[in-house]
């Protein structure tokens, strides 16, 4: 899952860590960030899979502020109505209420991308946090992090995700505190990794003997230097929280009242035994094509990002 | 009590079947021809009387355990007949003193605990009717079944009071209105007449079980089961399997003669007269997903099967008969009404919804039954009008409630009248739901019905166990529930409103009104008489007028056999039918 896990033997590389002030002194060299994009933008694939993740954001966006797609919840035919092409509402068919299922693929489309970003947000400032104070003090405060988050995670996913949502209740709040919480670790596992082998780099002893503070060292300077495996996580984050909804939505554990995927596919259970296919099929395409998306983008972004595979 | 899950119920029944191969192509079987393959929808909470509180335990708490009493398998209307008791009992003049005399010569299961004679099961005599009557009333017992007795036997309740008192149960403390006259008779001295107390000996709860095997397995009773009924239990695992064996010392008890018109002419009798049980061998498989229960029915690993709603159209035409495909199977098609209602509970203690009974009429009439009807039960049910089913006395087939006629301007005014014109000022309704998928989708039926007139409502989602408890405990405004008669009169389902029953009761609506506790009361003592009849119905359309609940339907049970099953009849009331049940394996090549 997480790329680069910390600690790999390979000490240091070539790629010199980036302070803005270096990169303006030699005009010629380019910036990690820049080299990044530029063999990012070479992989077309992973450009391509980029643009469908823009797509989903959008409609998400446009669903979102029910400029398409809305609503949602009317009746536009008969319970079951096979998909047609009289309208583009009926291209997907109805649902045991007679319900657009085009529309309902459209607004799980909302959900799973709004469960994504919330919960990669929940996620990534505490990852970043504690593996960052884990990574660069050490000592009892990387024990007791370590300890933490080992026990977190000896724990089953899905077991800490049911608990959560039973404590906090159905909905969406629920959901995307659970999935933030509990989606962490890999993420601080590969700071602290990343913070240990910084903490005693050159320019991080330079920056300490010119005075800057803990907290300058970490947030300025070494902060800076390992953000890009936050970038990187970020799809994979995103794309687990997708599934992860599907799945608790499934279970009954979701998204109340509200299209989702996983929701669908629990009706394409029941329904799939009299013949009725269009529900399962809509959720999973929609499903299938952003995170197969997002698994490349990821991909791509490790390549591009991480000096180690140049 | 017997509270079940509004959709399950439509899926359960007595699910019966049998396997092995029909077209030789399902799995090879060591079971002896003319094994009963049958069908569970519900986990099993243990074979102890006393906690057989749902449908599903009870079934196989009756195969192993009898009732003093059982409801005749062919008649209807339901008629109780005798089972250890060799006759009805006698009852004295003013109706207090039933005395009881039981069969001679029935042995319980030979059974490890019967240590005094060497694992033998010894007979059965008037003083373990004492014991196991006691011990539903044993606090220690903890049982769910002590309404059946509470308040109604002699002397009865002081003992358990005494025994809750000193800690310690003691079973040699007489109790006045219950005991062994002689060894084969036992007399029972009731409060006060009662003509629904026969029925509670004829339950799952009453059934009779040895003080020896009670004793010595303790905690751990729960998962044996030592009783003088016709199966053996021989493999015991309450999540997935239950396997029986035939009874060896079982006693002679014979498959009835005689049934209603028409029993004769569907071979209901062509076993008139012979001993039972008729299998060796009962194989319960638990199907908690509808699918794979039909799939093994399809594939003839079962015996019988209730049909999934959305297999309905596979196997039922439009005009009720049977589709080509089930045709060339063989299979046949049980149709019934079942004693039985569904409906969305008021919780009468919240302090929103309980007080205001314009608001509980308001949405009563927002609901729309018809859709309900087509949508999840395939139209195999009727709207109910009132908390009495079809089929009972005191139901009223004219009687239309004027809060279940859908209108949605009605529901509207009402709600204005409530004080929440268009809903504003209404905070989104807590309903309780238990989670699986029809739940699902039956809510979000109830949430658009509501959504028509302004009321929001959410929803709290529970494992069966934990809704249950959220009940008991009067949490939540609204909530989905079930109830199946336990036995065939109407007090069954409208001691489902009286004061004295209300949570952690039968009464989960929380319902209270003096006025209908003093007929209900007055019902009690009065026999089957149109007097009674007249009191039921009018208690029925208080129920309706202070809408505790919103109606919800009255359930056909349709079911499928195969061509090799015999003897099957629906049966609404009686547990552990399937000692009436014959496999012909020259049928199932």
């Amino acid at each position: 899952m997480t790329s680069g896990e910390a600690g790999g033997g390979m000490a240091v590389l070539a790629t010199s860590p980036v302070e803005s002030g270096v990169a303006k002194n030699e005009p010629k060299g380019r910036s990690l960030w820049a080299d990044a994009v530029r063999r990012f933008r070479k992989d077309r694939m992973a450009v391509a899979c980029l643009a469908v993740i823009a797509f989903y954001a959008v409609i998400a966006i446009l669903a979102r502020f029910e400029l398409i797609a809305s609503p949602w919840d009317t009746v536009i035919g008969g319970a079951y109505d096979p998909p047609s092409l009289q309208s583009l509402a009926h291209s997907f068919g109805t649902d045991i209420f007679g319900r657009s299922v085009f529309y309902k693929v459209i607004h799980g489309t909302r959900i799973a991308m709004s469960v994504g970003l919330v919960a990669s947000l929940i996620a990534i400032p505490i990852g970043v946090t504690l593996g960052a104070l884990a990574g660069y003090f050490g000592g009892w405060i990387d024990e007791a992090i370590v300890w933490f988050y080992t026990t977190l995670s000896s724990i089953p996913n899905i077991m800490l995700l049911i608990a959560i949502t039973f404590v906090m209740g159905k909905g969406m709040g629920a959901i995307y505190v659970a999935l933030g919480v509990t989606s962490w670790i890999g993420l601080c596992r590969v700071i602290r990794g990343e913070f240990i082998k910084h903490k005693s780099r050159d320019y991080v002893v330079a920056a300490s003997s010119l005075g800057a503070s803990h907290g300058s060292r970490i947030f300025k300077h070494i902060l800076p230097n390992v953000s890009h495996f936050v970038i990187i996580n970020l799809s994979m984050q995103f794309m687990g929280a997708i599934k992860a909804e599907v799945i608790l939505s499934f279970l009954g554990l979701g998204v109340q009242g509200q299209p989702s995927w996983g929701v669908m596919i629990d009706d394409a259970k029941l329904e799939l035994a009299r013949g009725v296919w269009w529900q399962l099929a809509g959720a999973t395409v929609a499903m299938f094509f952003v995170v197969l998306a997002f698994n490349i983008v990821g991909d791509a972004l490790r390549d591009a990002l991480d000096p180690k595979i140049k | 009590m017997k509270p079940l899950l509004k959709v399950r119920w439509a899926t359960v029944c007595v699910v019966l079947a049998m396997a092995s191969s029909w077209v030789g192509c399902t799995r090879k079987s060591n079971d002896p021809p003319g094994t009963l393959h049958l069908a569970l929808i519900e986990k099993i909470k243990g074979m102890d009387p006393a906690q057989a509180d749902d449908l599903y335990a009870g079934n196989m708490v009756h195969l192993v355990y009898e009732s003093l009493y059982q409801y005749h398998y062919l008649k209807r209307p339901y008629q109780i007949v005798p089972n250890l008791a060799a006759a009805l009992p006698e009852i004295s003049a003013d109706g207090k003193t039933y005395t009881i005399k039981i069969k001679q010569g029935v042995l319980f299961q030979d059974d490890a605990s019967f240590k005094a004679s060497s694992c033998k099961g010894r007979e059965l005599v008037a003083d373990d009717i004492v014991y196991s009557l006691k011990r539903l009333a044993d606090p220690k017992t903890v049982s769910s079944g002590w309404w059946v007795l509470e308040g109604k036997i002699v002397g009865l309740d002081d003992w358990r009071a005494a025994s809750t008192k000193a800690g310690t149960t003691d079973y040699s403390a007489p109790v006045a209105g219950l005991k062994a006259v002689d060894r084969y008779t036992v007399q029972i001295q009731l409060v006060q007449r009662n003509y629904q107390f026969i029925y509670g000996l004829a339950m799952p709860f009453t059934g009779i079980v040895p003080r020896e095997a009670v004793e010595a397995y303790g905690k751990e009773f729960l998962n044996h089961a030592v009783g003088t009924g016709p199966f053996k239990l021989t493999e015991y695992n309450p999540a997935a399997k239950l396997v029986f064996a035939k009874n060896p010392t079982y006693r002679d008890e014979t498959y009835p003669s005689e049934g209603e018109a028409g029993d004769q002419e569907k071979g209901l009798l062509a076993d008139a007269g012979k001993k039972l049980p008729f299998a060796d061998k009962l194989v319960y498989t638990i199907y908690v997903e509808s699918q794979p229960q039909w799939l093994t029915f399809m594939k003839g690993g079962l015996d019988a099967t209730s049909i999934p709603k959305d297999n309905y159209a596979q196997a039922v035409t439009p005009t009720q008969g049977l589709t080509d495909e089930m045709k060339k199977l063989g299979v046949e098609l049980h149709r019934s009404p079942s004693l039985d209602v569904t409906h969305e509970t008021f919780n009468m203690a919240d302090p929103v919804i309980g007080k205001n009974k314009l608001l509980r009429q308001a949405l009563s009439t927002a609901y729309d039954p018809v859709p309900l009807l087509e949508l999840f039960y395939n139209n195999r049910a009727i709207a109910a009008q009132g908390p009495i089913p079809p089929g009972l006395a005191g139901y009223d087939p004219a009687f239309k409630s004027p809060y279940r006629q859908f209108s949605v301007e009605k529901a509207k005014e009402l709600l204005a009248k409530a004080g929440y014109p268009g809903g504003k000022g209404l905070a989104p309704i807590d309903y309780a739901t238990v989670s699986s998928s029809t739940s699902r989708q039956m809510n979000e039926y109830f949430q658009k019905q509501m959504a028509a007139i302004g009321v929001q409502v959410k929803f709290n989602t529970y494992s069966w166990p934990e809704f249950q408890a959220a009940i008991k405990n009067r949490k939540g405004q609204m909530w989905g529930f079930a109830w199946g008669a336990d036995y065939p009169d109407a007090e069954n389902f409208l001691q489902l409103f009286y004061s004295k029953n209300t949570s952690p009761g039968p009464n989960d609506s929380n319902y209270s009104n003096p006025e209908f506790d003093r007929l209900y009361e007055k019902s009690l003592t009065l026999a089957d008489s149109p007097e009674r009849t007249a009191l039921y119905v009018k208690m029925a359309q208080m129920v309706v007028e202070d809408c505790p609940w919103i109606m919800g339907v009255h359930r056909l049970n349709y079911g499928l056999t195969q061509k090799w099953l015999k003897n099957y009849k629906y049966h609404d009331i009686q547990h552990g039918i399937a000692k009436y049940l014959r496999v012909d394996p020259a049928l199932k090549k």
